[in-house]
């Protein structure tokens, strides 16, 4: 049998598909019109501001509200005292909203609505709060450790529960157990053991901070606009917290997200409770000190594990503990360890033995919550820098043992939904490895493990690798409904197509690809569809970006969708023109004989007098389509300073068939951002560990990478038409850059010679590896 | 004698506004971002760190690119504002950049892009042709998280009149096959136009 290659795959003609297609809303985005959340403001509305607690753990002996809620323009302050319900937080909930104790610098103690958020801010001071100070734990590993003191009587020993329903239906699943891992080693030809930290709880920093009004409606009805990139994710939580509740979600643009704002919880129940009690809608807009102090962060994530490799580049076995920080309110955290878990599957598939366990704990810390890598991320950050230990052993080139390693159809793994699935996705994974490795120059540069590819003076270079992909990409159902609505006025250019989806637009432009997607099945063009605006109530359920799941899923229904109106309209067609089904043709809205073009008639025209033709179609959720992204890094690294910087980055992926390439370009870049590759150098919180704040609460203070110090990024992209729907695409933007952080490692100890094993590298952990500090 | 009143012009039209802390009155402390935003309701500048670190917020003073958010808007007496609202010619239409913004897709989530395209555009009057370099300097004070840089860059050395930015590059695989079996004749607009034997797509 003769081997399929790459240029066999039979490549399709698109009209809109994999081209660039201006985004719906570009010209709004441009000129400032588009409309995000801080932008928008209700009739009659209050704004609500948070008294945040200055100590990571402290019991409050007594709150004084009286001069606060004296203050003119104060409308409401609610404390633990006077809350008119006990809402919960976490999953389990574990916590109130509000309590008599706080957990995390930054936690709820108060909250306020005024007339203005300048009454509101300055009310804030006029809370007198007496605490007793209690003893604090600040990483997964004391919090875990035998007497630590425990934040939560729901968490024994600060252990969070390992599974929850809602991520393992069939119970819970937190650890690999497969084959037999003593044997494993023994067949392993070079086995390392280490342990690695991913732990500065990076945060993704969305320029826009987490924002919402809530107003309460009476009953126990709500209406919620949230700076969310996921109106179902909201409302599933919201409902699960305020309890017998209804609520409308809307969405808007939102100002950046990295999955970082989906839920809000904390802010939405405040917004909440703040409107129940005065009865009118609230406000909130955090502030960036409150978003960098208070707001969600990447996990903590340590792993100690052993790894066996035999003499090809196999690995056979792997051994480990993780152990995952999820700060002060575990909210969601089963889920990412799940997929963490899973996605070491993916990149060491044909590992047959496996025990690696995890443990999840909650500290004295602000909450880690979603962010794009979700688990996957912080769990290769770690473990790809133990496989380095092992191919380092064995003097492997990294860039075999990816190939060799990473999953290929066929492969079976276990996802987080604790059930085994079967890999259906692309062959040329390898190959897409291996070509952006050529185009960025592996071959000449790799000069073995800490060998420099160049040393100049004081600046010595190196180059690292990582890779990673994640099965969520076809996760969570969804529905859309496609209508072609027939003109008025009887010209068949007037008729358009909706889509019926709710889909919010965070920058992924998910929103217009939907409707080049059902432009592209009716054939018509992308200006003639428009799409529903986003929101829960009256819009087909649709999960919400997340996982990168919105080119398929939404993709995926709304196709159907057309396809189920398309279809309609060919069947009314035929009869029309006594013609079979299959000889008949559809262009822009008019229905056709393919070999009499002469014989054609508008849609509308064929479609019952004022109605739409309507069209359904759905996602059901699966796991066994994973993607893959590898990413190449050279760093340059002054072994005087101890300073580095990324001097060249290329990434591969195999995406199917790309949608829209301007987009899917972009996802790539995106890697840069949402404390993704530079975790490495510098993007850290840094905790003060003597009064448990962050000493990171500003711009200025927490790292980031301004417009003169991006390196070239080359990019290469593959389209195996992988059979994921019907235009063959992937999701990709969660992971492309989620393996950056442990190549940029990779990279750094190859240029000095010496092992690097902490994130961030930055010049004192580099100056101490090397001796000079 | 202290000021009571501050005149801004902004897109071309003059605002009077009485300063002290009375009901519609502007306060000492209210910053020219809040001015914008709030009181004359030109939102498309955004309003992310308040502390001059982001751009986001970044407008026209005088036709230099300033941070609104830490001017005061008692300070601001006499100045001509323009907003990323004033940019687009009602006659013309879009500014150049704006539409090299479009057509090079310079943006993701949006929420930087207003600041971005007002400091270009300070760079750009300053000097219509600024190099590579000066460009990528003048945008070191904007943030974006979403990581819209290289394609912002290809837009602005578009309008800057500089070569095509190469700093990020995009390859398809497809490019470098040679005869790719297509799924059929060019014959019809879109394959999904009808289905094809074995195509499950259309089952
Ligand atoms: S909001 Fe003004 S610079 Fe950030
Ligand atoms: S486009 Fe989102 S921050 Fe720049």
């Amino acid at each position: 049998m003769s081997k399929f290659e790459y240029r066999d795959i039979k490549q399709p003609h698109y009209r809109h598909i994999g081209n660039y297609t201006p985004r719906k809303d570009a010209k709004d985005i441009v000129t400032g019109k588009a409309i995000f959340l801080d932008d928008f403001s209700v009739p009659h509305m209050l704004y609500g501001k948070t008294k945040r607690s200055p100590y990571p753990h402290a019991k409050i002996l007594s709150i004084d509200t009286s001069k606060a809620e004296a203050y003119p323009g104060v409308r409401a302050v609610i404390t633990h005292k006077n809350m008119p319900e006990p809402w919960g937080l976490g999953l389990p909930v574990h916590r109130l909203l509000m309590e008599d104790k706080v957990y995390y610098v930054g936690d709820v103690v108060a909250l306020i609505a005024a007339d203005t958020e300048e009454i509101a801010t300055e009310a804030i001071d006029l809370i007198d709060v007496e605490y007793e100070q209690l003893e604090a734990v600040y990483s997964a590993e004391e919090a875990l450790k035998e007497g630590a003191v425990e934040l939560y009587p729901r968490f024994k020993g600060n252990h969070v529960d390992n599974g929850i329903k809602y991520f393992q239906p069939d119970g819970p699943w937190w650890q690999i157990i497969r084959g037999d891992v003593k044997k494993g080693f023994e067949e392993s030809k070079y086995v390392a053991e280490d342990k690695v930290a991913f732990d500065k709880m990076p945060a993704p920093l969305a320029p826009e901070t987490p924002c919402c009004i809530a107003k309460y409606e009476g009953g126990n009805d709500y209406t919620i606009w949230a700076s969310s990139q996921s109106a179902h994710i909201l409302k599933l939580m919201g409902e699960g917290r305020i309890p017998n509740s209804n609520l409308s979600v809307k969405t808007f643009n939102v100002g950046g997200s990295y999955g970082n704002k989906q839920s809000l919880m904390t802010t939405v129940l405040s917004a909440a409770m703040l409107s129940k009690v005065t009865k009118r809608p609230v406000k909130i807009v955090l502030t960036k000190e409150e978003q960098l102090m208070s707001y969600e962060v990447r996990l903590g994530s340590t792993i100690t594990a052993k790894i066996g490799m035999d003499e090809e580049g196999y690995v056979r076995a792997i051994e480990g503990d993780w152990l995952v920080d999820t700060g002060a309110i575990a909210d969601s955290v089963q889920g990412q360890v799940g997929v963490g878990l899973g996605e070491a599957q993916l990149v060491c598939a044909k590992c047959p033995n496996w025990f690696m366990d995890s443990h999840i704990a909650v500290t004295n810390k602000q909450a880690a919550g979603i962010v794009r890598g979700y688990g996957g991320q912080e769990l290769n950050s770690c473990l790809e820098r133990l496989m380095c230990t092992v191919m380092k052993e064995g003097n492997f080139n990294p860039l075999d043992v990816f190939k060799k390693n990473y999953i290929a159809p066929g492969d079976r793994f276990i996802w987080r939904d604790g059930r085994w699935w079967q890999s259906r996705s692309s062959l040329f994974f390898p190959e897409a490895m291996q070509n952006a490795a050529d185009r960025f120059g592996w071959g000449e540069k790799w000069k073995g493990w800490n060998v420099p590819t160049s040393v100049n003076g004081t600046k010595a270079r190196g180059i690292g690798m990582g890779v990673i992909g994640n099965a969520d990409i076809n996760e969570d159902n969804t529905e859309a409904i496609v209508r072609i609505v027939p003109d008025l006025v009887g010209s068949h250019r007037a008729s358009t197509a909706i889509i019926e989806c709710d889909i919010t637009e965070s920058g992924m432009g998910t929103r217009s690809n939907a409707c080049k997607v059902v432009a592209e099945v009716l054939n018509v063009p992308v200006e003639k569809v428009s799409i529903t605006e986003p929101g829960t109530k009256y819009n087909p359920s649709n999960y919400g970006l997340c996982g990168s799941r919105g080119t398929i899923t939404t993709g995926k229904a709304v196709s159907l969708a057309a396809l189920d109106c398309k279809r309609q309209a060919l069947e009314l067609g035929a009869r029309h023109f006594k013609r079979s089904v299959d000889q008949m043709e559809t262009k822009d809205f008019m229905v056709y004989v393919r070999d009499t073009p002469e014989l054609s008639i508008p849609m509308f025209k064929l479609a019952p007098k004022e109605l739409s033709i309507v069209g359904y179609g759905k996602h059901m959720e699966m796991f066994n389509i994973p993607s893959c992204m590898a990413i190449f890094v050279e760093v340059e690294v002054d072994t005087e300073t101890g300073h580095t910087s990324i001097v060249k980055v290329a990434g591969g992926t195999d995406i199917g068939q790309i949608i829209d390439s301007k987009a899917v370009e972009m996802q790539l870049h995106g890697g840069f951002g949402s404390a993704c590759i530079d975790t490495a150098i510098f993007e850290e919180c840094i905790l003060d560990p003597a009064t448990g704040r962050l000493l990171t609460s500003s711009l200025i203070d927490y790292k980031w990478r301004p417009f003169n110090e991006f390196p070239p990024y080359d990019a290469y992209i593959m389209e195996s038409q992988i059979d994921s729907f019907m235009f063959k695409a992937l999701g990709i933007g969660e992971i492309s850059g989620a393996a950056g952080a442990s190549a940029v490692l990779m990279a750094i100890s190859n240029a000095i010679g010496v092992d690097i094993k902490d994130y961030p590298a930055t010049p004192a952990v580099i100056l101490k590896a090397l001796g000079k500090a | 004698m202290k000021k009571q009143y501050v005149t801004l012009t902004v897109n071309g039209r003059e605002y009077r506004f009485s300063i002290g802390d009375g009901f519609g009155q502007v306060p000492p402390s209210e910053t020219l971002s809040q001015t914008l935003r709030k009181r004359l309701q030109l939102t498309g500048s955004k309003e992310s760190c308040s502390e001059g670190a982001c751009g986001c917020c970044t407008v026209l003073m005088d036709g230099k690119g300033v941070t609104s958010c830490m001017l005061l808007t008692v300070e601001c007496d006499g100045r001509d504002i323009v907003t990323i609202e004033g940019l687009e010619d009602p006659e013309k239409g879009l500014d150049p950049l704006q539409q090299a913004f479009i057509d090079e897709y310079a943006f993701q989530c949006g929420y930087c892009t207003p600041g971005i395209i007002m400091a270009a555009k300070a760079l750009l009057l300053d000097n219509p042709h600024p190099s590579p370099d000066e460009i990528k300097e003048a945008l070191s004070g904007n943030y974006c998280r979403c990581i819209s840089h290289y394609t912002v860059l290809r837009a602005i050395n578009r309008v800057a009149g500089n070569e095509e930015d190469h700093t990020a590059v995009m390859h398809r695989a497809n490019d470098d096959v040679e005869n790719p079996i297509p799924v059929r004749e060019e014959l019809f607009p879109s394959p999904y136009a009808y289905g094809v034997p074995g195509d499950n797509a259309l089952e």
